[in-house]
């Protein structure tokens, strides 16, 4: 069973949201508040978080920040808020992605599964056989490690799904639009998640994020992966 | 009646005020020159008389002496005329026995008592000025001098100073004109400005310090900007704020509705139906708040970047279940065009959506530079609806002959925004062989 932790504050959503996500097969625990949802998570991990990011008290930025910095579970905000700054704010404090309400639960239940998949993957620790290297950048797809310069580099799933996408197409150029289906499970989606996330991973993986040597934009068609 | 306008009366009003100013002048010095002219030629005349006078009072001084011979010795030139009273008759060159009438009674009661003078006159209908002076007993001399010089000099004065007066009250008439054009020059800005604000672009101000005098115009005219701005922001907002508090209901709604409907199965057949109808509503509903929130932002920048336009068209279809083969690239489209791709995803996907609602299905999407075409094979839109069928909450008349109230009636009003937006417009015409054709013109950015 699949356990999906909600922070909402509106006990209608939170009830009727959980309901939903239990018909879809998925044990929801929840909680109203950031600080609640923190000591939920600490007591009993979920696999995925939803947050919303008006929160009585510590917002849901914060709650997420504060999330990330002891784990790399997947978090989905489910927002009203859909300006450009809330999505980027929120992405930028850790979230793997973001959804606006109202969501339909068979698209939230899409989303999740999506993130689960690429999950699941990588908690099937496989021997570090193969072994990509950019330069000073190396990725093991098997062993969900990435070192720069020989040390080991804390990524979180999605970041680390995203790496080993551009990694398996070395020089090649992906578009945003493609790394948000083969990444997010997007058929169709907002292009910011991937410039936030990549814009996250050049601060892991390059030594200037100002001019990037690996990770490199192409402008008007999307990212490459260089050594 | 037309109301004469504000420069014809301030051009009149100098016209009128620099012609009674000249017309003064023009008297007064017409009238000192007039004066000054006529006292030196009496000076003259009277002098020249006394002159001839002491010659012909000498003359006649003998017994019987030869009085015409005494007349004809003066030099007179052609313009003076002299006559003598002598022993109760009048002689003069010539024998003009009337001569004497030419005297005044009153210049000739003056000389009988002994007193020289003068005095202006009409001669033959010309002005002349007759000087009379007492000789030595009864004799009295006078000389009649014509003034018809200093007449013709002071009929040529009259003439230029009546022209300079009309010369000068239409400089005056084109100083108004002048005037009065850089005077309202600066209204001229506050004429583009209210334009500027009747197109759409409520930033526009004017600059109070540029025009002092019309400080209190621009004052204003920025005071009306700025509430009708916030009037309009205002109602952007109510949009915006009600939409988005109606979000986090509807989410409660939509899974709550969501939870019904996967036990429908547990139902009668009546509450089937009603979960049905539910869920169908609250998407509908969804889609209506969505719509309502994209056109209160209808005012964000465009935001533009290259984007293939044939790929783009293609996801849209695909993303609506709709093979991609339906996109025809027109030949010599640019692999990439300069849009807001967000904005034209749903400008395009609004049209599919029409035409699979409408429309019984598109049967192309075409792409172009700069222009994206949607064919459906339905019935078509009629001309009169045309034009309004882009309004908010205006739905074509396939819309009610289908009687379901699908959709929101704000797709179409958005696909306009976004065309507007991009600076190009959204068109419907007809599709050779039936059916209608929507049209996006999407220019790229002005330069």
């Amino acid at each position: 069973m699949t356990a999906v932790l909600l922070i909402e504050d509106d006990d209608r959503i939170r009830l009727s949201l959980a309901m939903a996500l239990e018909d879809e097969g998925y044990t929801a625990y929840t909680a109203a508040t950031a600080e609640e949802g923190l000591a939920e998570q600490r007591r009993r991990p979920a696999d995925t978080v939803l947050i919303d990011l008006m929160l009585p008290g510590m917002d849901g930025y914060e709650c997420i920040r504060r999330m990330r910095r002891t784990d790399d579970v997947p978090i989905v905000v489910v927002s009203a808020r859909d300006d450009t700054h809330d999505i980027v704010a929120a992405l930028e404090a850790g979230a793997d992605d973001y959804v606006v309400k109202p969501v339909a639960v068979k698209e939230l239940a899409a989303r999740l599964r999506a993130l689960r998949r690429r999950a699941r993957t990588l908690q099937q620790p496989a021997p570090a056989t193969s072994v990509l290297t950019f330069g000073d950048l190396e990725v093991r797809p098997e062993a969900g490690e990435v070192r720069v310069r020989g040390e080991p580099v804390a990524v979180t799933r999605t970041e680390f799904r995203l790496l080993c996408e551009l990694a398996d197409h070395p020089g090649l150029v992906l578009s945003r639009q493609q790394l948000l289906q083969r990444v997010w499970g997007h058929e169709f989606g907002d292009e910011r998640v991937v410039d936030v996330h990549v814009g996250r991973l050049r601060q892991k993986i390059e030594r200037e994020t100002g001019s990037p040597r690996h990770l490199v934009t192409v402008r008007g068609l999307g990212y490459k992966l260089l050594p | 009646m037309k109301v004469m306008g504000l420069r014809a009366r301030v051009s009149a009003a100098f016209a009128v005020g620099a012609l009674l100013l000249s017309a003064c002048v023009s008297l007064v010095s017409y009238e000192s020159t007039r004066n000054t002219l006529l006292a030196e030629r009496e000076g003259t005349a009277v002098r020249a008389t006394y002159y001839d006078a002491a010659v012909v009072g000498a003359g006649i001084t003998g017994t019987d002496p030869d009085v015409l011979e005494v007349l004809r010795s003066l030099d007179t030139g052609s313009d003076r005329y002299v006559l003598l009273y002598l022993d109760g008759r009048w002689h003069s060159r010539s024998a003009d026995l009337a001569a004497g009438t030419a005297v005044p009674t009153a210049l000739r009661e003056m000389t009988a008592r002994g007193e020289a003078g003068a005095q202006r006159i009409r001669r033959d209908g010309r002005a002349a000025l007759i000087v009379g002076v007492p000789l030595s007993g009864s004799a009295v001399f006078y000389e009649i001098i014509s003034l018809r010089e200093l007449q013709r000099t002071l009929q040529t004065l009259a003439l230029v100073l009546t022209a300079v007066a009309i010369m000068v009250a239409a400089a005056g008439a084109a100083l108004g004109w002048y005037v009065t054009r850089h005077a309202l020059r600066p209204l001229t800005a506050v004429a583009g400005a209210a334009r500027g604000i009747a197109g759409g672009d409520l930033t526009t101000r004017l600059d109070p310090h540029t025009e002092p005098d019309l400080a209190a115009l621009s004052v204003a005219f920025n005071d009306m900007a700025d509430q009708l701005a916030r009037r309009v922001e205002r109602d952007r907002r109510f949009a915006a704020d009600v939409s988005h508090e109606l979000r986090s209901p509807l989410q409660t709604l939509e899974a709550a509705a969501s939870v019904i409907h996967k036990r429908r199965d547990e139902l009668d057949e009546r509450g089937a139906a009603a979960i049905t109808l539910l869920t169908a509503e609250v998407a509908r509903f969804q889609q209506l708040v969505n719509d309502l929130l994209e056109l209160s932002r209808r005012d964000q920048p465009v935001l533009r970047e290259s984007v293939d336009l044939a790929e783009l068209a293609r996801r849209v279809c695909r993303s609506r279940d709709l093979p991609g083969d339906l996109v025809e690239v027109v030949p010599g489209t640019p692999p990439a065009w300069p849009v807001d791709r967000r904005r034209v995803e749903q400008a395009l996907g609004n049209l599919i959506d029409n035409a699979v609602r409408y429309g019984g299905g598109p049967v192309a999407v075409r792409v172009g530079a700069g222009f994206l075409e949607v064919d459906d094979a339905g019935p078509g839109v009629g001309v009169a609806d045309r034009a309004g069928i882009f309004d908010r909450f205006v739905r074509g008349p396939a819309s009610h002959a289908r009687g379901d109230g699908d959709g929101t009636g704000l797709g179409l009003a958005i696909v306009a925004e976004h065309a507007a937006a991009h600076g190009g417009n959204a068109t419907v015409g007809e599709r050779p062989g039936g059916g209608a054709r929507f049209r996006i013109d999407l220019p790229g950015p002005r330069t």
